[in-house]
């Protein structure tokens, strides 16, 4: 806290005052940010990467109402991006929060370098890719190991990959890595894909693809890169290895949530708490999307949240003397 | 000054690591290492890694979309 109050003093650091601070460029908060920009509320995104969030780098979006279903996730994403910025929505992208303070009337958020001072804020700084948590995942990052298909597919043209998961994302992206890889091996630990319907019959079409359910994971292995993983399959109570090229991990997702604990309430997981309004805990803080507990994660209640959070938080404004 | 990019057309930081160095008038060579697989390994070789963007500015590789790091070579 001495660290922070030190840093906020700090007369180098850029100081920027806004009626909402978005923390997070996805699409929760883009169309937070479109709705409060268009409302003529002072508003900035802050962004730890680029805007976009998840759906940069989804590959297409073929559930997305109003486009022909086979949009690529990053035009998307900077429809919406253009969309805010037009409005009059500033971002600032690739500032890591090093610092964040939601009690009082004014939040104060740092980035190390810039100091933003604002009348409310909206948390949507999503999920990130839930990792295996088994030997070699973290070494072999980059090396074999990948969470974004579209990224770093290339890489395993004429390859063997195998792609860890069974939701959509799982069925999807596997199905995505045969313009790459010779063959591509699904390893679910379930005996069913949970991905819908058609994802799923597109993937038993593709004779490049084979499947093994019931079969989990154990242990990555390699030199300088992955050359197999130990795989355990739990019906049978068997362990056996299998030689490997890339491994392409996509077993759900983790809030983003880790700079915001004990400031305000969360489940277990670390999903931000929130009423149907998209309230906080904290008074003048909303949350919107994938960070916030609720069943069901998609660009379309990413949007949804993202507009009743801007709505409130202009409402919040209001009553509070903007 | 000597800057190479490698890059494929779908990651979205490649997109940003371009869009930056062109907004900085910074000349550079993109390869897109999913149309050339020579150039690769060229790529896993200099990086030791399979992940675009890499960024090599002068012979220094640059892992990622990483500003700083870009920022700093680009002054020496």
């Amino acid at each position: 806290m001495e660290a922070f109050k030190k840093e906020l003093e700090n007369p180098e650091n850029n100081r920027k005052e806004c009626d909402v601070l978005i923390l997070g460029g996805g699409p929760a908060g883009l169309t937070a940010a479109i709705y409060t920009a268009r409302a003529k509320l002072d508003t900035i995104i802050v962004d730890e990467g680029i805007v976009g969030g998840q759906v940069a780098s989804t590959y297409q979006v073929a559930n997305y109402p109003g486009t022909d279903g086979v949009i690529k996730g990053i035009d998307l994403v900077n429809n919406m991006k253009k969309q805010a910025v037009d409005f009059g929505a500033r971002i600032d992208d690739m500032q890591a929060l090093v610092k964040v303070e939601l009690s009082g009337d004014i939040k104060k958020i740092s980035t190390g370098k810039t100091d933003y001072f604002a009348r409310s804020v909206i948390i949507a700084t999503g999920a990130a890719p839930r990792k295996l948590n088994v030997d070699g995942e973290d070494k072999f990052t980059g090396k074999g190991v990948h969470y974004c298909a579209t990224c770093d597919g290339a890489f395993y043209y004429d390859a063997n990959v195998i792609v860890v998961g069974g939701g959509d994302a799982a069925v999807e992206e596997a199905v995505f890595l045969t313009r790459f890889a010779k063959k591509v091996t699904v390893v679910h630990r379930r005996d069913h894909f949970t991905a819908v319907k058609s994802a799923q019959d597109e993937l038993f079409k593709n004779p490049a693809i084979e499947v093994l359910f019931n079969t989990e994971v154990k242990a990555i292995h390699g030199t300088d890169f992955v050359t197999g993983v130990t795989l355990f399959n739990n019906k049978t109570n068997s362990s056996y290895e299998m030689p490997i090229d890339g491994i392409f991990i996509y077993i759900g997702n983790e809030p983003k949530s880790q700079m915001f604990k004990g400031l305000l309430e969360t489940d277990e997981r670390g999903y931000i708490m929130t009423d149907e309004n998209m309230q906080t805990s904290v008074k003048g803080v909303f949350a919107a999307g994938d960070l916030r507990k609720k069943e069901v994660r998609q660009i379309t209640t990413a949007v949804g949240d993202g507009t009743v959070a801007a709505v409130m938080a202009g409402r919040y404004l209001a009553a509070n003397g903007n | 000054m000597k800057v190479t990019v490698y890059s494929t057309p779908t990651c979205p930081y490649c997109v940003m690591a371009k869009n930056y160095l062109a907004e900085r008038n910074i000349p550079f060579e993109d390869i897109d290492v999913s149309a050339d697989p020579a150039k690769a390994m060229e790529m896993i070789k200099k990086s030791g890694q399979r992940g675009v963007p890499v960024i090599d500015i002068n012979g220094n590789i640059v892992i990622g979309f990483d500003r700083e790091r870009i920022d700093e070579l680009l002054n020496q």
